[in-house]
């Protein structure tokens, strides 16, 4: 299980479906179609799950960069939103 | 140090780039954690510079026992015992202590954690799901190898130096992509042992860091072997057909070209391990590394780094050279050192052997410094005589005040002959001085004399 350290110090556990929403959301907001920008969630879901693998501790800063990372690959259009919105969810 | 951290210092990274900085910092009473995922000691006595040279020793003396009736030993044909050569490999690995590595660090009173640590902020790390706070930390995690994006490479199978040094026999023949260090020691190391080598190199000549003249003659030697090098070459594809692999490239001139063999070997570069939430530390870094100053200090200023995850040279002379200079700074604030690099010998063990110091012909025209050239050969030498042995070259660089500015040398023994120049670089001493020197006879250095001595 991995768990995401928060500013404060305290941890919670790593919520994927946070993520998927706001990749979701992300692609949805450069118009890409609802199936497609599901399917990008999905994988980009998957690339943070496998980047996750050996690590128990991670910082929010640390899923938002590795996922950036991995949208731009998918659609660097949402990758910069994702990027650059945070509030996005 | 403060009682605020648990330790004075934490190392990420057992290799010559950490392993100095915490043996030097706890020799001077401080709390030292270190964080080894891997092997301790890092890639250089594992898997790198010591197993490879223990195999080329192996590989030297197959050929020299071929070639021992041309100098009045006669012997039955020799046979290969790749089993034994491993045999040989791994007792040498065994006697670098790397197998009693761990306990050697606890001993000294280093608290070792076979984790990898990830950076929570810029005084903690988080490992294994404990988390670990020190005052000082020094990011001395290495590199990976770059594996290039190449059409089906994943899918026929690729080795990288960490496979090539455990084969259990020599592949028949194997195609290497990448003509720098690495490359060309396994294309020395496999064609030694009678395979039949491809050296792929996209530059128009193999160590295309070096001279023109290094990689032009260690290019001939090879052919000259039966190594095939193929320079200016793209590697477009590869296709795993039953056992064996075909290779796609594309050479300077457009055309495309297949190759059918049993291994390929990818020596395309390293990349810096750099994913250990850098950015949490505020510790910044790109693509060639974490950024230091002259003091090995990152971007935060309790974090240094050392070794091959910050260059500019990925050897372990360089790694254990930051590494004390970081583990003095870090903790000696008054009187700081600075790194240099002016006169770091860089070596490749082929044969001849490879050894270069200072700055080369292009890096001086990059940097607009009149220069001048002299050159010996070591065919004329009575070393090379009595030896039999008469490839090789000495090469100098002097600006017009005649003090050398860089060195390159292919001859035998030019690992041990480099240091002659080094100093020399170092000090700022003039080629006139050491044409000057006596140099003993017959010996390869020789030419180090003759070719300061020819600049005019």
């Amino acid at each position: 299980m991995n768990h995401i350290v928060k500013r404060a110090g305290h941890t919670e556990e790593y919520d994927e479906r946070k993520l998927y929403a706001s990749i979701y959301a992300s692609c949805v907001a450069v118009r890409v179609p609802q199936l497609e920008a599901e399917l990008v969630a999905t994988q980009v879901c998957q690339d943070v799950a496998k980047w996750l693998e050996d690590k128990h501790e991670i910082t929010s800063g640390d899923i938002h960069r590795q996922a950036t990372k991995n949208l731009k690959a998918y659609n660097p259009d949402a990758g910069y939103i994702y990027e650059t919105h945070r509030e996005i969810s | 140090m403060s009682a605020r951290y648990m330790y004075d210092l934490i190392v990420l990274g057992s290799g010559a780039g950490g392993s100095v900085a915490a043996n030097q910092a706890v020799s001077e009473g401080k709390r030292v954690a270190l964080f080894e995922p891997g092997e301790i000691g890092g890639e250089c006595p594992n898997w790198a510079c010591v197993p490879t040279k223990a195999l080329l020793y192996s590989a030297k003396m197959y050929e020299a026992a071929h070639e021992a009736r041309n100098y009045g030993t006669r012997a039955k044909k020799p046979e290969l015992d790749y089993k034994k050569v491993q045999a040989y490999k791994d007792l040498v690995v065994s006697r670098t202590g790397t197998a009693e590595g761990e306990q050697t660090l606890t001993e000294e009173g280093i608290a070792v954690y076979r984790k990898s640590a990830r950076f929570i902020n810029a005084h903690e790390v988080t490992a294994g799901g404990h988390r670990y706070s020190a005052a000082k930390i020094l990011i001395a995690t290495g590199t990976h190898n770059f594996i290039p994006p190449i059409s089906g490479l994943e899918e026929a199978g690729y080795d990288t130096f960490f496979e090539a040094i455990g084969y259990t026999a020599p592949p028949k023949s194997i195609f290497i992509i990448g003509g720098g260090p690495i490359g060309c020691e396994f294309a020395q190391l496999f064609s030694s042992f009678g395979s039949k080598v491809h050296l792929a190199e996209m530059a128009p000549r193999l160590l295309p860091n070096e001279d023109a003249e290094v990689g032009d003659l260690v290019e001939a030697v090879f052919e000259d072997n039966g190594t095939e090098t193929i320079l200016e070459t793209q590697v477009t594809g590869a296709i795993r057909k039953n056992q064996r692999k075909l290779v796609h490239y594309e050479t300077g001139n457009g055309r495309e070209h297949t190759v059918t063999v049993d291994n390929i070997l990818v020596a395309a570069g390293k990349r810096p391990n750099t994913d250990i939430g850098l950015e949490n530390a505020g510790v910044e870094y790109d693509e060639h590394g974490v950024k230091v100053n002259e003091h090995m200090q990152t971007t935060a200023k309790n974090i240094y780094a050392a070794g091959d995850v910050v260059g500019p040279y990925q050897f372990t002379h360089t790694a254990s050279y930051q590494s004390g200079i970081a583990a003095h700074n870090m903790f000696h604030t008054k009187r700081k050192s600075i790194a240099r690099y002016t006169a770091i010998p860089r070596c490749i063990f082929v044969s001849p052997e490879v050894a270069t110091v200072g700055l080369t012909e292009s890096e001086l025209e990059k940097k607009r410094i009149d220069y001048q050239v002299g050159t010996a050969t070591v065919d004329m030498l009575g070393r090379a005589n009595t030896d039999d042995s008469f490839v090789g070259f000495v090469k100098v660089l002097t600006d017009n005040n005649d003090v050398l500015l860089g060195g390159s040398i292919v001859s035998p023994r030019a690992g041990e002959m480099v240091h002659e120049l080094a100093l020399a670089i170092d000090q700022g001493i003039q080629a006139t001085t050491l044409a000057r020197m006596v140099h003993a006879f017959p010996t390869y250095s020789e030419a180090v004399k003759m070719a300061c001595a020819s600049i005019k």
